[in-house]
């Protein structure tokens, strides 16, 4: 994973052994919506497309236009050609910037994993075809790039992961207000953050957005000692977002912490499945091809 | 409350080590980064606050046990008695020390001295009971406890200033002994007194006033004091010649710290003036006024300095002294006639006029026993043999105090000096070093330390009796009881003395012509010949004056006399029969001449009061108490307490344990709650 982010700063995030994993899967949109550029998702509707399907004969009202001319002067009967609507889903991945993203214990910080998890998912979709695009939000959104299907967007969006600062606190509720008002067509989102925020702003940006159709996946991105928190010796916490410190002492806090966390990420998990929303765990300590696999062959196999 | 080992509650410092720690750690903890404390601050507070208390509980139980440790270690003890209510209630024992040290003589310090007393005496309440101590050199109690005060008032009456010097130590020795009677009263001391600062020796002194006596003192110290007085006159106090030839030097003090004085000194003998001069004192220091040349007649002669200053303390503006002028001790050398035997025994003693020998020489056959009878001192200078009428003569007055040195050499007939019963020696043959010792001399190596003929060697280390060789003699056996007092480095005996029984007889066995040896020519023979012709006339200088306090030496002569003391009231104060040689030392209690009679023997001592107490500079009474009065350490450490004060200390030691019980009872506390806290984590 190091090897691959001494890469070009284009592609540094593209770890070969993850990209390896994930080519033999295919991205298969849960939803297909409306698209007219030829991809691989396969649509349930019928209609302007490239690929032809099959023949049916023309019933009054049908547009004389998508008459297939040749076949009637070659059969006198009117048939009407049906192509096979094949479509591109528009990927948006929305990326946590908040300043707790910045905290790492080993060598990975959440931030750096959340990068390579955009990335990996950024440039997966883009070989599918898919419209992409990037959207990176703290307080406040920091960075749109809306999604396309353009050839430098790939480029574009690698470039803009890999010039992420994490800075503020995290706030879902301003950017998934935004993104559905703003969001007109349905597509595919994932968010990776690490939820730090209260359970019903998130829930409930979130149920916005699946309500306009949109298929939702949730990265929770998680360090490994925030979800074990291992600490022994007395110290000050300090809180990367707010600088607030507080003195711990780790060995009478433990037990309640964990309570508390798990309740947090058991509702969390919850309220989205209720939703239909896929929420996956991340821990940072974890391989990230691993944790891809395992959450896009679930996928493969839902859909 | 206070504390036997008040230097372990340094150990309380322990105390911060905790505190320190936390503090430090406090301060140095890390500082954990962390994504958010969102979670961290949802953690109940009230777990964290009982945790909290939890903590503070076990740290502070923990202090407590260290400083409870501390405490025990330290030995606390109650200061005050377990009932002090009823000793407030009791009633008093009081003692009063009252100086009566010649200092007080200042202006009307004993007037003031005295009507404090009476003050203190009028202030008793029924069933109070006081002692009186008169303090100078000594204390004495002049009034027993008692609650008369018409009892304490006429012992007061009889207090006089005396003329001694301050001594506080045995002032408040005795005054502890008279507290310690007044064993359940509330125990007073009243020190009156000037607290001149030369009363008390700060050197090594413990402390003797229990720690429970209530102490008070009343200051009489004049604060702008002047004094000048005389501290010593240097004088020879025995001469020879009739003009005294020797120095009288007195010192006089200025004890003022500001003002130089000049003041008139004037020596009488006898009441007769003899020499005036005036005397320019700068302050705080001495100056030296010299007299010489006057005349002097036989006998003692009673000597006075005074000056004529203005100050209030008189007692120090005379100072008294004697001289006594004496015959020349008369010494008669007895020779074999041949040249130079007596030259140097001549030279010896007649060099110059201020000693005080007068010599004549005969030869052996000469000698008649009325020319030896004339002589305190005969020398026999190496004579064959003496006449028998001469020989007998000089046993009889041996008896009477005659000394004689017979000195064996070349010419002494052997074998008649051995027929000789008294003589302490028998001789046996002349030795010729060379020849019968086979080297070139022997020396005087070895000689009795403590004789008195050889103190000059004692002390002085110019002179040394191994320097002279001796080339011959004649080698002579001490008879029993005879004292060998010098020897020659084979071992053989120089100079023997008579036993007691036959005392002032001494046995010298070489010549002193220099033949025999280089003696004469050394620089011991002047010495040594001059002490032992002093101590064969028992010839004793005594000093010109003595202090008051010091102890004069009464010494009887041959035989067994009565001595008295006849002092400047002329009352005789007898010292009793002194047995042949005896000395008593009699202490004056007055300042003047004394006349000591010994037997038909009459001498004149001068006495004054002692230098010192003219210093009238005095010291805080508070630093005098603190070095009496005892702590509770020390009274502890002294074990001064009766039964049933041991009791009562006891009791109020027993902090300790009470402390060890707590701290116990703590440690279990601390076992539980810690081990409770354990298990909760």
């Amino acid at each position: 994973m190091s090897r691959a982010v001494e890469q070009t700063p284009a592609n540094r995030f593209i770890d070969p052994k993850v990209l390896i994993k994930i080519q033999n899967l295919e991205l298969v949109a849960r939803t297909v919506v409306e698209g007219f550029v030829q991809g691989l998702h396969r649509s349930p509707y019928m209609g302007f497309s490239v690929d032809f399907a099959s023949y049916r004969q023309y019933q009054p009202g049908d547009e004389i236009r998508r008459i297939d001319w040749n076949v009637f002067s070659r059969s006198d009967r009117l048939y009407i050609k049906l192509y096979e609507g094949e479509t591109n889903t528009r990927v948006l991945v929305l990326l946590d910037v908040s300043g707790s993203m910045n905290y790492g214990s080993g060598e990975i910080k959440k931030i750096d994993y959340a990068r390579i998890l955009a990335a990996c998912l950024t440039y997966f979709a883009h070989h599918q075809r898919d419209g992409v695009g990037l959207l990176t939000f703290d307080t406040d959104i920091r960075v749109h790039v809306p999604s396309s299907r353009r050839r430098g967007q790939l480029l574009t969006i690698l470039s803009e992961i890999d010039r992420i600062q994490p800075s503020e606190q995290t706030e879902f509720r301003k950017p998934l207000r935004f993104l559905a008002e703003y969001l007109t067509r349905r597509g595919l989102i994932v968010l990776i953050s690490d939820l730090y925020d209260e359970p019903d702003n998130i829930i409930a940006g979130l149920k916005a957005l699946r309500a306009k159709g949109n298929d939702i996946i949730v990265f929770h991105i998680m360090d490994n000692f925030e979800l074990t928190f291992p600490f022994e010796d007395m110290a000050q916490f300090e809180d990367m977002e707010t600088k607030r410190k507080l003195h711990v002492i780790p060995e009478y806090l433990r037990k309640q912490y964990l309570m508390i966390l798990n309740e947090h990420m058991e509702r969390i998990r919850k309220e989205l499945s209720g939703t239909r929303i896929d929420y996956c765990l991340m821990d940072t300590s974890k391989p990230l091809d691993m944790g891809l696999f395992t959450y896009l062959a679930a996928r493969s196999k839902s859909v | 409350m206070s504390f036997l080992n008040p230097y372990l509650l340094f150990g309380s410092l322990a105390l911060a080590v905790p505190v320190l720690i936390h503090l430090v750690r406090r301060e140095k903890s890390e500082i954990i980064p962390f994504s958010s404390l969102m979670f961290l601050l949802k953690v109940p507070k009230r777990s964290i606050r009982q945790q909290k208390i939890k903590n503070l509980l076990l740290m502070a139980l923990r202090l407590l046990i260290l400083a409870l440790l501390v405490g025990a270690f330290a030995r606390p003890y109650m200061t005050q008695p377990a009932n002090p209510v009823a000793n407030a209630n009791s009633n008093r024992g009081v003692v009063l020390l009252l100086d009566t040290s010649y200092s007080m003589r200042y202006g009307n310090n004993f007037d003031k001295l005295k009507s404090e007393a009476q003050r203190r005496i009028d202030s008793l309440r029924a069933g109070d009971r006081m002692a009186l101590i008169a303090f100078n050199e000594n204390a004495s109690l002049v009034s027993r406890p008692t609650s008369d005060k018409n009892a304490l008032k006429a012992a007061l009456d009889t207090v006089e200033p005396s003329f001694e010097a301050t001594r506080f130590y045995e002032a408040f020795a005795l005054a502890d002994r008279v507290l310690g009677e007044f064993a359940g009263d509330q125990r007073q001391l009243v020190i009156i007194s000037d607290f001149q600062r030369n009363g008390w020796n700060r050197s090594s002194r413990e402390s003797v006033i229990a720690t429970d006596v209530k102490t008070e003192t009343v200051n009489l110290a004049v604060k702008d004091w002047t004094n000048v007085g005389i501290d010593s006159v240097s004088v020879d106090q025995t001469s020879f010649t009739r003009t005294y030839s020797g120095r009288l030097i007195a010192r006089v003090h200025n004890y003022s710290k500001d003002r130089p004085v000049e003041v008139p000194l004037s020596v009488t003998l006898n009441d007769k003036e003899v020499g005036r001069k005036p005397v320019t004192v700068s302050a705080n220091s001495t100056a030296l006024a010299e007299f010489t040349g006057f005349d002097l007649p036989l006998g003692f002669s009673k000597g006075r300095v005074r000056i004529d200053a203005q100050d209030p303390l008189k007692v120090d503006n005379e100072f008294l002294f004697v001289i006594e002028r004496r015959e020349k001790l008369k010494v008669l050398v007895v020779d074999a006639g041949k040249p130079k035997q007596s030259l140097y025994l001549r030279q010896a003693y007649t060099s110059t006029a201020e000693l005080p020998f007068e010599v004549t020489i005969v030869t052996g056959s000469a000698v008649t026993p009325e020319e030896v009878g004339k002589h305190e001192v005969v020398i026999i200078n190496d004579v064959p043999r003496l006449p028998d009428k001469v020989r007998e003569k000089m046993d009889e007055l041996r008896k009477t105090g005659q000394g004689q040195l017979i000195i064996l050499g070349e010419n002494a007939e052997i074998a008649w000096w051995n027929t000789y019963a008294k003589l302490p020696v028998k001789a046996i043959q002349r030795i010729f070093v060379p020849k019968d010792r086979g080297r070139p001399s022997v020396s005087l190596t070895t000689y009795d330390q403590n004789h008195s003929i050889f103190k000059p060697f004692k002390t002085s280390t110019r002179v040394a009796l191994n320097s002279a060789q001796f080339f011959a003699y004649v080698n002579v056996e001490a008879k029993p009881g005879a004292a060998v007092l010098a020897k020659y480095e084979d071992g053989s005996a120089v100079i023997v003395e008579s036993a007691n029984a036959d005392h002032g007889l001494l046995v010298f066995n070489s010549t002193l012509d220099s033949r025999w040896n280089d003696l004469p020519l050394k620089p011991s023979f002047l010495p040594l010949f001059h002490e032992i012709v002093r101590y064969l006339s028992r010839y004793n200088e005594s000093r010109g004056w003595y202090a008051l306090g010091e102890g004069i030496p009464v010494t009887a002569g041959l035989e067994s006399v009565a001595a008295a003391v006849i002092d400047p009231k002329n009352e005789r104060q007898t010292l009793g029969n002194l047995t042949a040689g005896q000395t008593k030392f009699f202490t004056p209690s007055l300042p003047g001449f004394h006349e000591i009679r010994v037997g038909p023997d009459t001498r004149m001592v001068a006495v004054n009061p002692p230098a010192s107490e003219g210093n009238l500079d005095s010291m805080p009474p508070e630093d005098l108490l603190a070095s009496v009065q005892r702590t509770q350490g020390e009274s502890q450490r002294a074990g001064i307490f009766g039964n049933e004060e041991k009791d009562e200390y006891a009791r109020r030691q027993m902090g300790w344990w009470y402390l060890l019980l707590i701290a116990f009872l703590a440690c279990m506390a601390e076992i539980y709650i810690a081990n409770r806290a354990y298990k909760t984590t």
